[in-house]
């Protein structure tokens, strides 16, 4: 047997069904291999970061269906391996796990500069959570077994194994032996501590019991250990409201009374002056990112602050914690939820205050999604979304792009379904949606998978229509086209003057393009057709593009603008902008 | 800005040496000495980096991302009080003898080498202060080439 067979055999065993990717010349051997198996679907994307993000996508959904499964992707060395580089960081930035096999060149001419060779692993470095690059075959089946391990276990994250192709062809020796049940990776300084120690949960209990003005907040670390359900047990139990980092959303209803919606710089007035008001923030599985707390000097001054998270190197990285829980956060909200010691405070003063927080904007809000037009007569992303919502009554799985869209669809979609809501966060790269949502669509099959876009990050990775079309994949992509790179242009309109610089942008005739790939297209240009359109989306089996004509002058508020603090939050239209810039 | 050692246990394999000195790049570091060497038990290196910051916390920081490595087994801060830093260093120097035995005295290195009547080469050890002073009292212009090992560091 040989090493390639080595490799497809592991990842057999660890449950992958899909690889996607894209061949070359050293990781063919594998394809091959793959080929006369006949145990995977191969999805072939169009460009190999495409197939990092259908790889993510199946991470991100599937770890809360009964078969989790880790996202594998393969690409040939040299440009191949280098086009997996984004898509990777994006997974060591949103800790994904996710497995990415790259062919090199053949051990006799590696450091030769040959054809197509990079120095793989350099590049990936700093961006996976762990390299590998086997030298014999032996060793291939016992890498890829570590490599899930590692990807899996603790704070997950994108593993890369780099494997030269004479190695890949490279017959096993003779007494060949390997048993996954002995399996001992050797890992000694890999620690991860899943149970909560008995201290610090009592400390943070009787602070919880004291507080007055508490604060949860919910961090991807809730979804990736599938935790929703005991976060807002406790939220329901102990009266606390409770806000949503980016990641965190869909951990529990949207329109939960408890829920705050979004925190930090697009997040809701209310818990972001919940947040500043507070007294205690309990804070499940989430890093105090920047966006998140804007000038940190400011952030929270008034609250203690706990922390649950896996990863140590998080706690106390940003904002200085009371009580530090280094443990995972099922586990932990488990013990939190069953302690009698924990008390069903009313708190009616604060959840007064917040209800004050909450009338800030809801009547603008209101004002706006119900008008549902922008200054220039063009339709407004917040009653699209808004209308989505109502119509799928927050069922369906959303995997928007990045920018103003998707701050959009995060706050006005009423996330119901657990697990539902699958975005680039950290690194924010444009053109993740359509792929991802691909690989989502794979894993999730029976619910609806929306991908919503902007007309810039459709335009970054519309060439994965192709894998839709070949794979016949029911997504259905939604594209707000407002001519603009929409995030950019409003950060320009609110502190650059309305100075539009690199931002305006031309594009294609999307109908075009989707009669080319042979998928149904729709342009929506006025309130009326918003409705019909949904539901013709929604009746139909199979893809759809839905072009919105969207305006260029809306806007998403509040704001906290960048390396400001929450008092600096825009909560206000500022005036019109002037008219400086080039259109 | 004040310095700081810190000491790691590390698998002895390709490219953690990389990674770690990637890190202290990453957290926009200058490296002031790194010595890497074997520790007693095979397999595992033992590491002392020294860079210079004043903020605690930030060199916490980079102790708990240097463990977070799988290949990083224990690392942690070396205070001086605690510890004893020590380097080596090796110098090709060029004085007369008199002068030489004169020093000698003073900073009892060890002469490796007379390469003719008034080139020698030395080995000292201690301190980086003791080396740094010996350093200057001998003068650049006596120095042909100089050799230094780095920090190594031990807890009392």
């Amino acid at each position: 047997m040989t090493g390639k067979e080595r490799l497809l055999r592991a990842l057999e065993k660890r449950g992958v069904r899909h690889i996607f990717g894209y061949t070359g010349g050293a990781i063919m051997p594998v394809f091959d291999c793959m080929d006369k198996l006949g145990i995977f679907k191969f999805v072939m994307s169009r460009h190999e970061q495409g197939a990092t993000f259908m790889a993510q996508g199946v991470s991100r959904a599937s770890l809360s269906t009964d078969d989790p499964q880790v996202g594998v992707c393969m690409a040939t060395s040299g440009p191949g391996a280098m086009n997996l580089t984004t898509g990777i960081a994006d997974a060591h930035m949103d800790s994904v796990p996710m497995l990415a096999i790259t062919g090199q060149v053949a051990t006799g001419v590696i450091a030769t500069d040959a054809f197509q060779e990079s120095d793989v692993v350099g590049v990936m470095m700093p961006i996976c959570k762990q390299t590998y690059m086997p030298l014999e075959a032996d060793e291939i089946e016992k890498t890829v077994h570590e490599a899930f391990y590692v990807a899996t276990t603790g704070r997950p994250g994108p593993v890369l194994l780099d494997i030269p192709k004479d190695i890949l062809n490279q017959q096993v020796s003779k007494d060949y032996k390997f048993s996954l049940e002995n399996l001992r990776p050797n890992l000694p300084g890999f620690f991860y501590h899943p149970t909560p120690a008995r201290a610090p949960v009592k400390k943070a209990l009787e602070l919880i019991n004291r507080s007055e003005r508490p604060v949860i907040f919910c961090g991807h670390g809730v979804i990736s250990s599938n935790a929703g359900k005991l976060l807002q047990a406790l939220a329901e139990k102990a009266k606390i409201p409770v806000a949503f980092t980016l990641h965190g959303l869909s951990a529990m209803p949207a329109d939960h009374p408890l829920s705050l919606g979004m925190m930090g710089m697009h997040g809701t007035v209310e818990a972001n002056r919940a947040i500043s008001e507070a007294d205690l923030l309990i804070s499940f599985g989430m890093r105090f990112d920047d966006r998140v707390t804007g000038k940190l000097n400011e952030y929270a001054q008034k609250a203690d602050v706990i922390h649950v998270e896996i990863d140590p190197s998080e706690i106390d990285k940003n904002v200085a914690t009371t009580v530090a829980i280094n443990a995972d956060v099922y586990r932990t909200l488990h013990v939190l939820v069953g302690d009698p010691m924990l008390t069903a405070k009313p708190r009616r003063r604060w959840h007064a205050r917040i209800d004050e927080f909450r009338q800030v904007m809801a009547d603008d809000l209101r004002t706006e999604i119900k008008g549902g037009l922008g200054d220039e007569g063009k339709l407004l992303m917040k009653t699209i979304v808004s209308q989505l919502s109502d119509m799928t009554q927050g069922q369906d799985i959303i995997v928007p792009d990045v920018g103003q869209h998707q701050m959009m669809a995060a706050r006005f979609y009423n996330y119901q379904t657990p697990n539902s809501w699958f975005a680039s966060g950290g690194a924010g790269t444009m053109g993740a949606s359509l792929p991802m949502a691909i690989g989502v669509k794979l894993v999730r099959p029976d619910e609806r998978v929306w991908s919503i876009s902007g007309d810039g990050g459709f335009q970054m990775n519309m060439q994965e229509l192709g894998t839709i079309m070949e794979h016949k994949i029911d997504v259905k992509i939604m594209i707000f086209n407002n001519g603009y790179l929409g995030m950019v242009r409003q950060w320009q309109t609110l502190f650059f003057d309305g100075r539009y610089a690199g931002t305006p942008m031309l594009s294609p005739d999307y109908g075009q393009i989707a009669s080319a790939y042979g998928i149904p297209y729709r342009k929506i240009q006025t309130l009326e057709q918003i409705a019909p359109a949904i539901k013709e989306a929604i009746d139909l089996k199979g893809a759809i593009i839905l072009e919105f004509i969207c305006d260029p002058s809306e806007i998403i508020l509040p704001m906290i603008p960048a390396g400001g603090g929450f008092d600096d939050m825009i909560v206000k239209r500022p005036m019109p902008q002037k008219k400086g810039g080039k259109k | 800005m004040k310095r700081r050692a810190i000491l790691a246990y590390l698998l002895d394999h390709p490219g953690v040496l990389q990674k770690v000195s990637m890190l202290i790049r990453k957290k926009m570091y200058n490296v002031d000495t790194l010595t890497v060497c074997k520790s007693r038990k095979p397999g595992i290196s033992r590491m002392t980096i020294t860079l210079r910051e004043d903020d605690e916390a930030r060199v916490s920081q980079v102790i708990h991302q240097l463990e977070k490595f799988t290949e990083v087994i224990s690392a942690k801060e070396l205070d001086t009080e605690h510890s004893y830093w020590r380097e080596a260093a090796i110098i090709k120097i060029e004085i007369d003898s008199a002068q030489l035995e004169a020093l000698r005295s003073e900073y009892k290195f060890e002469i490796l080498d007379y390469k003719n009547h008034d080139t020698h080469i030395i080995q000292i050890a201690g301190s980086t202060r003791k080396i740094d002073a010996f350093v200057a009292q001998l003068g650049e212009e006596h120095i042909v080439e100089i050799s230094r090992t780095g920090v190594a560091a031990l807890e009392k």
